[in-house]
This record gives structure tokens, sequence and C-alpha cells, in this order.
């Protein structure tokens, strides 16, 4: 897939983060959007034209802990609009209750903090994006 | 002091980070990172670190002083902390985070304050070192810049 069409959504509070993500999207050549938060992510999902089918982000990478809504809430949001698009959990915290706290909210995958060249091309292979 | 010993210099100081222990592989990924487009990329990210890093410490230091106790605070401010080094591959940080964060699931105060004094005295280190790191290369940058601009 030629990966200038990727566009990813990236959900992230926490400036350090966002800036090591965006760089390790960018480097492998992903159309980067953000949020800061679930709210702000899920707005954006929708005015992106989602809603019962894969909507206009290709993949959505979102953190556990931020404010207004935190990312277990914005992916049960984002699920409840039918939207498909692979949401991969990125958090700090790898423990197997934190991990399956977010695959019932309704995530594809789960990768821990940091992002690294390696786990995004994983995780691109993963769903097809590679 | 000349360009070569000035690299040399560099290298053996960050030899030095990952020998000891106060970085990890982490911190090469970043240096993959910095090109052209970016090349202060990596101490762009440091001082982000270094940015957040003394407020969480005042943050978690003050909440450990409150009664009651909210282990659940102190958990997502030493949360936050263990975040912001892994980025940058500070692994003695976050190994130090991790064991603050067992106290709090434990609701071992006595074991929070002893982790936060080890935590403050990484800090300190690992912020001595980076910045003396960061200063060496500010050095031969224009040198390489130079070099770079010549090919």
């Amino acid at each position: 897939m030629d990966r200038r069409r990727i566009r990813v959504l990236l959900v992230e509070d926490e400036e350090i983060h966002r800036v090591v993500a965006r760089a390790v999207l960018r480097a492998a050549g992903v159309e980067v959007e953000e949020a800061e938060n679930g709210a702000e992510a899920v707005r954006r999902v929708r005015e992106s034209g989602a809603g019962g089918g894969s909507g206009a982000y290709n993949l959505i990478f979102t953190d556990k802990q931020m404010p207004v809504m935190d990312g277990h809430e914005a992916t049960r949001q984002i699920r409840a609009m039918g939207v498909a698009t692979p949401i991969v959990a990125v958090s700090s915290d790898s423990l197997p209750p934190d991990v399956q706290a977010f695959i019932t909210a309704g995530a594809n995958d789960f990768t821990p903090k940091p992002l690294t060249k390696e786990k995004l091309g994983h995780i691109l292979a993963k769903f097809g994006l590679a | 002091m000349d360009y070569s010993t000035l690299r040399r210099q560099i290298t053996f100081m960050k030899k030095s980070f990952f020998d000891q222990g106060y970085l990890d592989e982490q911190f090469n990924q970043l240096e993959e990172l910095q090109d052209e487009s970016s090349p202060n990329f990596v101490e762009e990210v440091v001082a982000l670190f270094l940015k957040d890093s003394p407020r969480l410490l005042t943050n978690i230091e003050h909440t450990i002083g409150k009664y009651p106790q909210d282990f659940h605070r102190l958990d997502s401010l030493v949360h936050q902390l263990k975040g912001s080094g892994s980025s940058i591959g500070a692994v003695r940080m976050k190994n130090e985070c991790s064991v603050f964060k067992a106290h709090c699931n434990d609701k071992n105060l006595e074991g929070c304050r002893r982790s936060l004094q080890r935590m403050k005295r990484e800090h300190a280190t690992l912020k001595q070192k980076l910045e003396s790191y960061f200063q060496l290369l500010r050095q031969v940058a224009p040198r390489e810049h130079a070099v770079n601009s010549r090919k």
C-alpha cells in the first residue's frame, strides 16, 4: 500500500509522546493527524465522514490516560459509531488487565509506549497497511 | 578542544550512559529519527522530558505530604513520569517509577517516600549527564554542518 495514502489519527495528550510518535509515523511516510484527548478524537472521527464503515482514518493510535475523555471511552464511542478502523492502544500501562480493558472497549491491539519504528512496522503489517 | 577529541569524548560519554544503565535503546531510536529536517530532534525530546519531570517530581512530593493519602493520584503522576522517561530511554528512572507504582499498589507510603528520594537522585544525575552531552554536541554541530554543506 502506498504509505502516503495512509492516514493515522494519533490521540495523545502529552507533548513528549506526540513529538516522538509523530516523528516515528512521519519517518514511516504516513500522514498524521492529532487529537489531544479522547473527545477530540471522537469528534475528528465523526467529522471525517465515518460511520457504517472504515471511516477516513486507516489507523488510530490512542493513549489511555487523557483529560476530558480517556482512551477507553473514546474507543467505545468510536466503535459505537460503527467505525471499524483499527484502533491500537499505546500506553505505559501494559499489564494484562490494562490490555484487556482496551480490547474490551473495542481496540484491536495494544503496544507499550514509546512507539518505535519496529512496533509501527509490525502494526502496519498486521492491519495490511505495510 | 579539537574536533576529533570532541567526537571521541562524545562517543565515550554516550557509551557510558548505556554501560552504566542510564539510557537504553530508545535513545538510539531517537537519534535515528534525527535528520536534516529536524537536526535537534533528540535534544528537543530530552528538553521536553527535563521540562516535565521536575514538575512531576514536585507534584509527587506534594501529594505524598498530603493527608489522607491519595495513592490513586500518586500512581497517576508517576505513570506520567514513567512514560516521559521511557520516551528518551531513561531506564533507571523508568525502573524506579515501577518500584514506586508497586508501593502505591501496596499503599506503602514509606516505600513511596524512599522511592521518591531515589527518583530525585537518579533524575539529578541524568539531567547533569544529558546537559553535558548536549553541550559537547553543540560544539561539534557547527563543524559538522560545515562539512555536510561541502558534500
